[in-house]
């Protein structure tokens, strides 16, 4: 079984302090780490898992700059065979866009299943895997918790809302957006690194892909980025951590908690 | 403006509420454009939920199909491409739920129409629309704008607008979709309900959650211990099921549970909104979290920036202390 799957590169947002640059479109990088898309992590482990048990190739794929092959050595030390980098700054882009390069992308090549982590971490809008699987012509499932393939048959349940699940049996070739929780990707060894050094990272331009004029302008055009309003603020206890522990114990004692 | 078309959604026979906020919000804009709101339901059965979604529309299509129980993306998404291509309605809107995730990126596509999805708000002005969302973990809002398009898909925040009282008593349409593709490729299998676990986080009065930055599943231990000195439940938000800590019994938040105690104590949280939205109804809401900047905080009554594996065996003393 052929397996691709789309990653992407973001910043570590998660204890960072973002700052909004000059132009407002942008928020300075230079102060950030950047690492996979947390979803796209247990896309892969997936995809390394079925490879493991099934036999066939995967394939990472990503559309970015040259930076952005760092996310694709991880793949391959996290067992994917080849590596694919589509050599765009799409900065500019709308997920269409970026839909429309991975269509071509995948058109040249041999797949049965394409994952995609069901969103990225930085914008999150969830659109990406499913536009790939629509331009392609192929069924698709969302927000992915558990997984069989069998016979060109991949047995799958989504997540709902409260904790429900629901339950498909899907025709292969499809297209499959991963939610987390799914695995745990698997810690990345030193001999998988090394060999992930000797592994083909394949570079194109968007040129060498057949790509019209009108699915390289974007339909959704940022306009600006804002500070997100407050709203209320929590009162902060200060001091030491004995400082703090001592006021926090009180005020609960006081409200009736204890 | 002409029309603004809310997709309306249901499983197990109850109409989502994600939908009611959707047309809550299409409400407003309708009324602020002089367009006209139209709410579309698809189903087995839907004269219910059609009387239901015309107390906010002008207009309901009640689609009726003998082979369409639930809201299934692929036959939604044909039914609308068609209705959306005849009607050709300006702003289609739909909740950011597991079905309009799933639907609005292949409708969008079909339609070769502009996508923006999750939004936190819509604004129309000079007969363009911009719509806002939050990224970068809920640090930094980006507000986007389309190209000029005959129809916009936009998505919104679950739990992000208020459900507003109307009774409009609008038209209701019953249209029968004949449908002749049979989706074999894709089949429908059933729902699957979590099973109840041993602990009911929804009960409890003290609900002690802990995020990412319990950093490790020992640590867990002590949560358990200001849990019980506090006479309450350790809880947590999505990483700590994702990594295997805790069960997903525990998991506070849209995909999770909602809780409703007198004190919640989130305990190296950030607040991503999925977490967010199944804490509202806490009495008190109390965050430790060493960034400063962590969205809880926003939410919070009380907060404390320190690491929480610093902070919470002192407070587990304080406590026992206090209670001497």
């Amino acid at each position: 079984m052929d397996i691709v799957t789309c990653i992407k590169r973001v910043p570590d947002t998660s204890d960072a302090d973002i700052i909004i640059d000059a132009s407002q479109r942008e928020i300075e990088g230079d102060t950030l780490a950047f690492k996979i898309n947390d979803w796209d992590e247990y896309a892969l482990e997936t995809a390394v898992q079925l490879k493991e048990t099934l036999g066939g190739s995967l394939t990472a794929v990503t559309v970015g700059p040259k930076e952005w092959d760092d996310v694709l050595r991880r793949a391959l030390a996290m067992g994917a065979d080849k590596a694919i980098r589509v050599d765009e700054d799409m900065i500019t882009a709308d997920s269409y866009m970026v839909a429309g390069i991975l269509e071509s992308l995948l058109r040249s090549l041999s797949y049965d299943l394409v994952l995609f982590g069901a969103q990225s971490e930085d914008f999150g809008s969830g659109q990406l895997g499913i536009m790939v699987a629509e331009m392609l012509g192929v069924p698709h499932v969302s927000l992915v918790v558990s997984l069989q393939v069998q016979d060109g048959i991949a047995r799958v349940k989504r997540e709902l809302e409260a904790g429900a699940l629901e339950s498909y049996t899907i025709e292969l070739p499809a297209v499959l957006t991963v939610q987390t929780g799914i695995n745990r990707p698997r810690y990345i060894s030193l001999s998988g690194i090394k060999r992930a050094m000797t592994k083909e990272l394949q570079v194109l331009s968007l040129s060498g892909l057949s790509l019209s004029q009108e699915m390289l302008a974007p339909m959704v055009r940022l306009e600006r980025l804002e500070t997100p309003p407050t709203g209320k603020k929590a009162e902060f206890i200060s001091g030491s951590p004995e400082e703090s522990a001592e006021q926090l114990a009180k005020i609960l004692q006081n409200s009736g908690v204890f | 403006m002409a029309e603004i078309l809310v997709v309306a959604e249901h499983r197990r026979q109850t109409l989502a509420d994600v939908s009611l906020q959707m047309l809550s919000k299409g409400r407003q804009l309708a009324d602020q454009a002089s367009a006209e709101l139209l709410a579309v339901v698809i189903g087995r059965n839907v004269d219910g939920y059609a009387q239901e979604l015309a107390r906010w529309a002008d207009r309901v299509l009640a689609v009726m199909n003998e082979k369409l129980g639930e809201s299934l993306a692929e036959p939604s998404q044909k039914i609308l491409t068609s209705i959306i291509k005849e009607r050709k309605p300006s702003l289609v809107l739909m909740g950011h739920s597991s079905f309009g995730m799933d639907l609005a990126p292949a409708l969008a596509v079909e339609l070769g129409a502009p996508l923006a999805t999750d939004c936190l708000d819509l604004f129309i002005g000079n007969g363009s629309i911009t719509a806002t969302r939050s990224i970068y973990n809920g640090k930094v809002n980006a507000v986007y704008s389309f190209i000029p398009c005959e129809t916009l898909i936009v998505t919104g925040r679950v739990g992000e607008f208020p459900i507003e009282d109307w009774d409009k008593q609008g038209e209701i349409e019953e249209i029968d979709f004949p449908l002749e593709e049979e989706f074999n490729y894709k089949q429908f299998e059933g729902y699957i309900e979590q099973e109840a676990g041993g602990v009911d986080i929804t009960q409890a009065e003290v609900v002690v959650s802990i995020g990412r930055g319990i950093k490790d599943k020992e640590h867990i231990e002590l949560a358990q211990q200001l849990a019980s000195e506090l006479g309450g439940v350790v809880a947590c938000s999505r990483p700590v099921v994702d990594y295997g800590w805790l069960p997903s019994e525990r998991q506070v938040g849209l995909s999770g549970k909602a809780v409703k105690p007198k004190l919640y104590l989130a305990l190296g949280i950030s607040g991503a909104f999925q977490h967010v939205v199944g804490l509202k109804g806490s009495k008190m809401i109390v965050a430790i979290n060493k960034d400063a900047r962590a969205s809880i905080f926003s939410l919070a009554d009380y907060g404390i920036v320190d690491d929480i594996l610093k902070v919470v065996p002192l407070l587990i003393q304080k406590i026992a202390a206090l209670k001497g």
